[in-house]
């Protein structure tokens, strides 16, 4: 059996001060869509266009992703909106539109009601 | 049914980014000519149409800064050069990277590739299991929308970064297994959370509990309680840990490529470290895109995606069908029933065969579901469990031991 030695840590390259890369910006930003649906309390106090490093993006990714964690564990997670899949959902709403009465509210059923019976 | 498929239970994927296969496992083919790597010989033109030589001399960091671009214009350069009439050469690679900081001697840096011994684990894993000499990127940009193709079989007309629209029927792999009958498992693990994932508008927003850590990955081989399906990511970041300092294991340019060997050899040792998962789980790893980096097989045409992207949307004047692969990508089948040094034959050579990222859902339903609803690529994608022909499991597997 062939044994192989697992290269070192190359601690020397550790550097959160790199420069974000394309991938992590498109990262960021495609979390920023996602904090905007957030409930004001949930939301990170970092702005994303203030982010240069990966170091920042790390703090501003991890901000995110347990706050997002969060709302789910506490069953809030319903009151995270959709975004991405709008577009999706878009027809679907109309569909519903015509079969109900307008006026009836997102915000009274996503919220007031199912968190009642949680 | 082979033994290796009668013992399967899960199935492993690890997706790295950004290089391609020639700059990764080019170098093997003077170990093994089967191996449809670098001769030496191969070249691309630079700005004064001086022949530029692949060369063994690419370094773990520093070297392709600033990051090759790997949008839609730049691979089409990279691919097509510019010709008139249009042919795919592979022959725009010098000349792309030239864009970037306008510097000749630099832009000859993406034609460098590294020996075998300076990638032990990969090269290791290429020459003891499974190798394909023809796995493709899926289309021929960046990240976001190659990765759509692993956890959809498809991008749904995405060729960029930018976030995508989920359109029925279609379905992720880990929503069609969790919500199939019998219910099957999959999970998607991120590196930690100041990494997360690149799956978070559709996936992650809505199902947050189809992801775990690489903390939970480990835990999970330990107890054998790894659900069917895995898709692991790497850490996108360098950034500050409770143990110290956490570096980014992904491989994208410019990060170091040895921390991601080290990832790779901590996925593999999760897996064979306990025995009973070791024999019942196939690994995939694979790298989602090139990266702009040389590689010198032509991406083969395909079936229709069934999307189309338009010329606003490509950046190159021109719609794109998805009827064309992106450029090629290492690929490593790693199992105790695939045998030592199988190299899977590209679609060039007599009776070989392509695969793309729609392998990988393609591959997860054949085995675990049987069918589902599937993009037109997920449904004539090649499938690659076949690979475990296998009677008897081996026992000579390498071992990767820390220093």
């Amino acid at each position: 059996m062939t044994v192989i030695p697992i290269p070192k840590k190359p601690r020397a390259a550790f550097n959160p001060n790199r420069p974000v890369s394309s991938l992590l910006k498109t990262q960021v930003l495609h979390l920023r869509e996602v904090e905007k649906l957030f409930p004001p309390a949930y939301r990170p106090e970092i702005y994303i266009n203030t982010i240069k490093t990966e170091g920042e993006a790390a703090e501003y990714i991890r901000s995110v992703t347990q706050a997002l964690h969060r709302l789910h564990r506490e069953g809030a997670g319903e009151r995270v909106g959709p975004i991405a899949a709008a577009a999706e959902r878009k027809p679907a709403r109309k569909t519903r539109q015509k079969s109900k009465p307008k006026p009836k509210s997102k915000k009274l059923s996503k919220t007031g009601k199912k968190k009642k019976r949680s | 049914m082979p033994a290796g498929l009668d013992n399967l239970k899960h199935i492993v994927v690890l997706m790295m980014e950004n290089r391609s296969f020639d700059h990764m496992l080019g170098g093997l083919k003077a170990q093994d000519p089967r191996i449809d790597g670098l001769t030496g010989n191969e070249t691309n033109p630079d700005i004064n149409n001086v022949a530029v030589r692949v060369q063994p001399q690419a370094l773990y960091q520093s070297q392709l800064d600033p990051d090759p671009d790997h949008h839609f214009p730049a691979v089409d350069l990279q691919i097509f050069n510019n010709s008139n009439p249009r042919v795919a050469n592979m022959q725009g690679f010098v000349k792309s990277y030239f864009n970037q900081l306008r510097d000749s001697n630099h832009s000859q840096k993406i034609m460098y590739y590294f020996k075998p011994d300076k990638l032990s684990i990969l090269s290791t894993l290429a020459r003891e299991f499974a190798v394909f000499n023809g796995w493709f990127s899926s289309i021929p940009g960046p990240t976001i929308c190659n990765r759509a193709f692993a956890h959809y079989g498809t991008s749904f007309g995405q060729v960029s970064m930018d976030v995508f629209v989920i359109k029925p029927p279609y379905k992720s792999i880990y929503e069609r297994m969790v919500n199939a009958t019998p219910k099957h498992s999959a999970k998607i693990y991120y590196y930690d959370d100041a990494s997360s994932t690149m799956e978070i508008v559709n996936l992650f927003q809505h199902q947050p509990e189809l992801f775990g850590t690489y903390e939970q990955f480990i835990s999970d081989c330990e107890n054998g309680s790894l659900p069917e399906y895995s898709f692991i990511e790497p850490n996108y970041n360098d950034h500050p840990g409770d143990s110290g300092a956490i570096i980014a294991s992904d491989q994208h340019p410019d990060h170091h490529v040895q921390e991601g060997e080290r990832f790779i050899a901590s996925v593999y040792n999760a897996i064979r470290d306990n025995p009973s998962l070791w024999r019942t789980t196939a690994l995939l790893v694979v790298y989602d895109e090139h990266g702009g980096i040389y590689d010198h097989v032509v991406p083969p045409a395909c079936t229709p995606d069934g999307f189309s992207a338009s010329a606003n949307d490509t950046g190159t004047g021109m719609e794109f069908k998805f009827d064309r692969l992106g450029v090629r990508v290492p690929a490593i089948l790693v199992s105790p029933w695939v045998p030592k040094g199988t190299v899977v034959k590209g679609p060039y050579e007599p009776g070989g065969r392509t695969f793309e990222h729609a392998s990988i859902p393609a591959t997860v339903t054949k085995f675990f579901l049987g069918d589902a609803q599937r993009s037109p690529r997920e449904k004539q994608a090649d499938t690659f469990l076949d690979l475990l022909t296998l009677d008897t499991m081996r026992t000579d597997a390498p071992e990767f031991e820390e220093q």
